[in-house]
């Protein structure tokens, strides 16, 4: 929107107004026509943006809402807007009595060990997939994609036989395996892309100071790269995080469910639901996600379209 | 795999590579830098894979996990599924269901990214920060809101709806109890996580119009209408195909809303390919027949996959 526009092009559509009620402060004039033409739209865009505001985040903030009001604020006939008396109780429950630090340890240690172990082996494939050429390297491209693709529950049935069978069911690391089944395919295809954006000259210069192949990738083309292996380390995060149902068919045992298994199972307790609690637990679930969102929200588009993370 | 060591130019439009090799010298470089990968790939992917295609065939069921007894049935599984009136309903249900998410999430999602290119910076900055914010609730997160705002008795929807005093009253209304209505949470669900991806993507694609173009037609007389319609529509084609076939891939995989907002009910009603599958395989423990319905998924997804490729290719992505 900042980029210089050529002459006699009217502008004022996209200069930036603090107000949107009032007409852009600029005159250019001469020009009439079109903006008079214009402002009504203005106008009208504005207002359908501010509803769509309203709408899209609502249930964003009814979440949040919730989870600040005590209990009996929540179950009303008439919803109220605000709680009437905030507090933090629900928080409290969750860290004290509901053991959230039990399951966020039980989702950190499957998390950061698939998005690791994804890294790792995802860097050097998609170095070999980026730098060289060779026989086979475009099917082996597009059965990466392809696998990206699959169903869910085409690789949750074989998976879970298989592990069953050789006693990885219900571990860490079976659960590791399975994510790393789920974000090291894609993890491939976005680093490769990273590594493609490096230009040749880079590393023909370190060739012909006689740099071996593995100094090559160890000293130029492995830092070079390290901003993208950021972005995919955020991208295979987001998605082990957000697992809910490989966890929920694998881990059997109460104390080695993760944390979406966990939120989930609120709503099957006997009880009745506590949704003040429930809803705590998913802030508390949701807000690295929406961080991490907002951080990488630039790389966001082009990671998606590789299919990064699912919706 | 061969691994004659042929080092490329990053990002070569023309498709027959002409590699240049540096005389004298194989390295078997890409093999070793592939082989960890490989390996756990092969153990992870793709024996599953193979595994899923061998038992489609047999009967394998909970009892085989632990006797390892199980009768190779041939195509049994698959002249029975086939000829199951709950599967083809299944399979209508998800494309039906995959064709009403599409579209609405295409449609709000273009009438946005267009919507912010017509707004000041402060409004286009909370229409972007908004979007991100449903875009980045975990999918559970959203789908357990889901359940509290549409809750019979307590839910806000609910509340609102009923103060509409267009529909009567709703208040104890479970959603998750009549179809239609289980089909239309369900469907703003998906619908308000998928919008912000598609908005932003053809957003960006809508920056890179060049105005000139637009003016050309406005001089011509074109009203608003037509400058979208002529221009802008002919300008972000390719990345509407692209965003649209990511969103049918994806929303035919639709999974854990429906699991969690409504089980697949009521009476099956909201049983989706995907949700027939599980509740086959790991509720009916009938492992076998699940698998088959599994494979016949997947070729479906496969081929929705292949077309996304082709298109990939050639929108100039250099495999």
């Amino acid at each position: 929107m900042t980029t210089p526009l050529p002459t006699g092009v009217p502008v004022e559509a996209d200069l930036p107004t603090v107000t949107t009620t009032r007409a852009p402060a600029v005159e250019a004039s001469g020009r009439t026509r079109p903006r008079r033409r214009r402002r009504p739209v203005r106008w009208i865009s504005s207002s359908i943006a501010i509803v769509f505001c309203v709408v899209w985040i609502f249930p964003v903030y009814w979440m949040v809402n919730t989870a600040f009001k005590p209990r009996s604020e929540a179950m009303t006939s008439t919803p109220l807007f605000l709680p009437a008396h905030p507090t933090v109780e629900n928080f409290v429950t969750a860290f004290t009595r509901a053991d959230f630090l039990v399951y966020l340890r039980n989702s950190s240690i499957v998390v950061v060990g698939a998005v690791v172990l994804s890294l790792v082996l995802g860097i050097l494939a998609s170095a070999a997939l980026s730098r060289f050429r060779f026989r086979g390297r475009r099917t082996i491209l597009v059965v990466i994609l392809l696998v990206q693709m699959l169903p869910g529950t085409a690789l949750l049935i074989p998976q879970f036989l298989i592990f069953t069978q050789t006693g990885l069911i219900g571990s860490y690391f079976g659960l590791i395996l399975a994510y790393v089944a789920a974000v090291l395919p894609f993890s491939i295809w976005v680093m490769r892309g990273f590594f493609l954006a490096i230009p040749m000259e880079v590393e023909e210069a370190a060739r012909i100071d006689g740099a071996s192949t593995w100094q090559v990738l160890t000293k130029v083309l492995f830092p070079l790269v390290m901003p993208g292996v950021i972005a995919t380390s955020v991208f295979a995060f987001i998605a082990a995080w957000n697992d809910y149902i490989v966890a929920y068919t694998f881990m059997q045992d109460q104390s080695h469910y993760t944390l979406p298994v966990w939120l989930a199972s609120f709503t099957t307790q006997t009880t009745g639901t506590d949704f003040t609690g429930q809803m705590a637990a998913s802030v508390l679930f949701a807000l690295p996600v929406v961080v991490f969102f907002m951080i990488i929200q630039r790389n966001l588009v082009s990671g998606m379209s590789a299919g990064a993370v699912k919706g | 795999m061969s691994v004659s060591a042929l080092r490329t130019r990053p990002h070569r439009p023309g498709k027959a590579p002409r590699p240049q090799r540096r005389a004298g010298r194989r390295s078997f470089a890409p093999l070793w830098l592939l082989t960890p990968a490989g390996l756990v790939l092969l153990f992870v992917t793709v024996a599953p894979i193979v595994f899923l295609v061998f038992t489609s065939f047999t009967d394998y069921d909970q009892r085989t996990l632990y006797t390892g007894a199980y009768n190779a049935v041939g195509l049994g599984q698959y002249v029975q599924i086939l000829s199951d009136p709950a599967f083809w309903a299944s399979l209508v249900r998800t494309v039906l269901f995959t064709a009403a998410m599409v579209i609405g999430s295409v449609l709000i999602g273009a009438g946005v990214s267009h919507l912010m290119t017509r707004l000041g910076v402060v409004l286009r900055y909370a229409v972007t920060i908004v979007l991100i914010f449903a875009w980045g609730m975990p999918n559970v997160a959203s789908s357990l809101v889901w359940k509290w705002l549409f809750q019979p008795g307590y839910g806000v929807v609910n509340w609102l709806i009923t103060q509409l005093h267009v529909f009567g009253d709703f208040t104890n209304t479970d959603w998750s109890n009549s179809p239609g209505l289980a089909y239309t949470s369900i469907w703003m669900l998906v619908v308000w996580q998928a919008v912000p991806f598609i908005a932003l993507t053809l957003y960006a694609a809508e920056t890179q119009i060049p105005l000139e173009v637009k003016e050309a037609v406005r001089l011509d007389g074109g009203s608003e209408w037509t400058v979208y319609r002529v221009v802008t529509m002919e300008y972000l084609r390719p990345t509407l195909l692209l965003v649209t076939m990511l969103s049918i891939i994806w929303d035919f995989n639709v999974f854990n809303q429906i699991w969690l907002v409504s089980q697949g009910g009521p009476d099956g009603a909201t049983s989706t390919l995907g949700v027939f599958t599980y509740i086959t395989a790991f509720v009916g423990h009938d492992i076998g027949t699940g698998s088959a319905i599994a494979v016949i998924a997947a070729l479906i997804l496969m081929a929705l996959s292949a077309l996304y490729i082709r298109n990939l290719v050639r929108s100039g992505e250099d495999l």
